[in-house]
């Protein structure tokens, strides 16, 4: 729900990007809006070319990936939703990086164009450096292109493909540090010097890898391993106590209870809602949600409360919104357990509940189709109604309004006012009626 | 059996037999299945050769590049817009129902609905109107804000929900039918209809930072 969320790792998303995804991922990281970044980028240009090198910083630096995603797999399994997630939908955007490319070549070819007419461009060291930047792009962009397809699942970097990228990479990046060496040298250094110094660096290199792959190999190969596997185990581990714990021992019970068919509804339907959970939400950790407690609320209800006819009812749950419980929503959510109870009980199905957590109060409203009930005739005696359910919310500076009537059922509607929203002063809701005065009231006592 | 209208012909898309079976048995006279299919590539196929009114179409579908009935709804979009989609889907988890709202479906049920209210719903979408269940409606508030300020002054505004929007939606996830919505508010089932419409239409097509934003949060972006 909206109201906890926490700030998305810092990943650049490949939808949505421009180059490399990296005002797109730092506006996700910030929660501020792209655009926004992308200026910051611009303006930081002038100055000594921060701009660009910050983002060529960051393309190097951070992984490609799906911030979202990241967040989810950061999240422990346990409280994770164990159905497959929809894919993104494919969009259409603007070919960015090939225009790039292009008019990065149509200027290249316009300055060797101007050296061959006689201008003299003085860029002795443009090409080597061109070459050298080339190579490390090609390099890099398998690289990116690897870690993109590990995120993705697929079948990663050890293409043929990608082996050539790595080694075209590495050769233009070579022939351009050769260049710009012999260029930095002066012109004095002979062809047979460079040859000889090249074979002996390139010797060094094989040894030195010679010597370091089979421990870099098995490093990461174990790394992989013992990462994938305890993943696999915990994950494993955790489907089964749930399976266990909820859906064999309902199935068992279902199998003893056979003749009770109410009991036997009660029970399926507390299971679909608890694998449904499982399946399909995310879950907060505990503590930290009032959807979640209200969700906990009704699930209690539903198992321990019955109908009129006997029969077990489902209550159809909405939350907008979610915010940190305290004392003021636990008298709230006191209090909707009370509305709830009634509404189950007394009324009808179907039973409707609706919460909504606004910037300086929590609205609840409970709703069933059943006959209604005058609201006046309910005597001073009777707790429910009035203590436990207007009492409750009033007592926080809330009120409660019970609307009553045969034909469209009996809606309760609590406000609490919530204190912890900083800078808002918290007024009780205003365009709510006193309490205990029904807008519709008849006869037809509830029991 | 046919008050003024005519049998409805739908689609039926679903990979579980059993499932299909059921919703066959259940819907009413007023609904007839002229055909089936298990996956993305088949209920593409039978889309385009069939062009019912409605395609009653599961959210989670094997097949195709995986993206389920979404990706059904992307395939199918040059059958025009007389070919009409109704969500149907054992979840009722946000980043499912928005994201085939979004590709394009005219509403959401789940799959605990009852054969009548399905019958209604199925009527509803043929009849160019939108279906949102309590659930959807939530999640519309959710998206769309519920600060007072944050109100739609024009039509033609994206981003926002009107005032009387906003309060339709909230009867709808305070779980009041449009009938109800309609005589609380005193206006037509038509206008509730209209609204409704309108909201279908913002979930669709706006560009609202903080619904892209909570998309993002559940992966739509």
């Amino acid at each position: 729900m909206p109201g906890v969320r926490t700030r998305l790792p810092l990943r650049r998303p490949t939808r949505g990007r421009w180059f490399g995804g990296v005002a797109a991922g730092v506006a996700a990281h910030l929660a501020v809006p792209v655009p926004l970044v992308r200026a910051a980028f611009v303006i930081l240009t002038p100055l000594g070319g921060a701009g660009p090198v910050l983002y060529l910083f960051w393309w190097v630096c951070v992984p490609s990936g799906d911030p979202a995603d990241a967040a989810h797999e950061s999240r422990p399994s346990a409280l994770s939703r164990l159905a497959r997630r929809q894919p993104d939908a494919p969009v259409r955007r603007w070919p960015v990086t090939d225009v790039a490319v292009g008019v990065l070549l149509v200027a290249v070819a316009a300055v060797l164009v101007a050296a061959r007419s006689g201008v003299d461009v003085g860029v002795g060291w443009v090409l080597p450096v061109l070459v050298l930047l080339a190579g490390l792009a090609l390099a890099w962009s398998q690289l990116d292109a690897t870690a993109r397809g590990r995120l993705r699942d697929r079948a990663g970097g050890r293409t043929p493909v990608g082996l050539l990228r790595v080694l075209g990479g590495i050769v233009l990046a070579g022939v351009g540090l050769l260049l710009l060496v012999g260029q930095a040298a002066g012109r004095g250094v002979d062809a047979a010097t460079l040859v000889q110094s090249v074979v002996a660096a390139l010797a060094m290199l094989a040894g030195v890898a010679l010597v370091l792959a089979p421990w870099w190999l098995r490093l990461v190969n174990e790394l992989g391993d013992e990462r994938a596997a305890r993943a696999r185990e915990s994950e494993r581990a955790d489907i089964a106590a749930h399976l266990h714990d909820s859906v064999l021992q309902t199935l068992a019970l279902i199998r003893a209870h056979a003749d009770q068919p109410t009991e036997v509804a009660r029970m399926a339907r507390a299971q679909e809602r608890e694998l449904r959970e499982w399946l399909y939400d995310d879950r907060p950790a505990p503590g930290t949600s009032l959807a979640a407690a209200l969700r906990a609320l009704v699930a209690e209800v539903e198992d321990s409360r019955t109908g009129r006819d006997g029969g077990a009812v489902a209550v159809d749950a909405v939350v907008v919104g979610d915010r940190v419980p305290d004392a003021d929503t636990g008298a709230l959510l006191q209090a909707t357990r009370e509305a709830l109870v009634n509404a189950v009980v007394h009324g009808r199905a179907p039973v409707s509940l609706y919460l909504e957590v606004g910037p300086d109060q929590v609205e609840v409203f409970v709703r069933d189709h059943g006959d209604g009930f005058d609201v006046d005739a309910v005597g001073p005696d009777r707790f429910g109604v009035r203590e436990s359910i207007i009492g409750r919310v009033r007592r926080r500076g809330g009120t409660a309004t019970v609307t009553s009537s045969p034909e469209r059922g009996t809606e309760v509607h609590l406000v609490v006012p919530c204190r912890a929203a900083p800078g808002s002063p918290s007024t009780p809701a205003a365009e709510t009626p006193p309490a205990e005065t029904p807008t519709t009231t008849t006869t037809q006592e509830d029991a | 059996m046919t008050q003024d209208q005519q049998v409805v012909d739908v689609v039926l898309v679903d990979d579980h037999h059993m499932f299909r079976t059921g919703v066959r048995a259940s819907l009413d006279a007023r609904v007839r299945v002229v055909g089936e299919a298990d996956s993305v590539e088949s209920a593409v196929r039978v889309v385009h050769e069939l062009r019912p009114p409605v395609v009653l179409l599961d959210v989670h579908l094997p097949g195709g590049d995986g993206g389920g009935g979404a990706e059904v709804l992307r395939l199918c979009t040059d059958v025009g817009s007389d070919v009409r989609f109704l969500a149907l889907s054992v979840s009722d988890a946000a980043e499912d129902v928005v994201a085939v709202i979004r590709a394009g479906a005219r509403g959401y049920v789940t799959k605990a609905i009852d054969g009548p209210a399905l019958s209604d719903a199925v009527l509803r979408v043929a009849g160019g109107d939108a279906v949102f269940s309590p659930r959807l409606a939530g999640f519309v508030l959710d998206a769309f804000g519920t600060a007072a300020g944050d109100v739609a002054t024009g039509d033609d505004e994206l981003d926002r929900l009107s005032a009387r929007e906003r309060e339709v939606m909230r009867l709808i996830a305070r779980g009041y039918s449009y009938r109800e919505v309609a005589s609380e508010l005193f206006i037509s089932i038509k206008t509730v209809e209209t609204h409704v419409s309108a909201v279908l239409r913002k979930l669709q097509l706006s560009s609202r930072h903080e619904l892209t934003r909570w998309a993002a949060a559940r992966r739509l972006l």
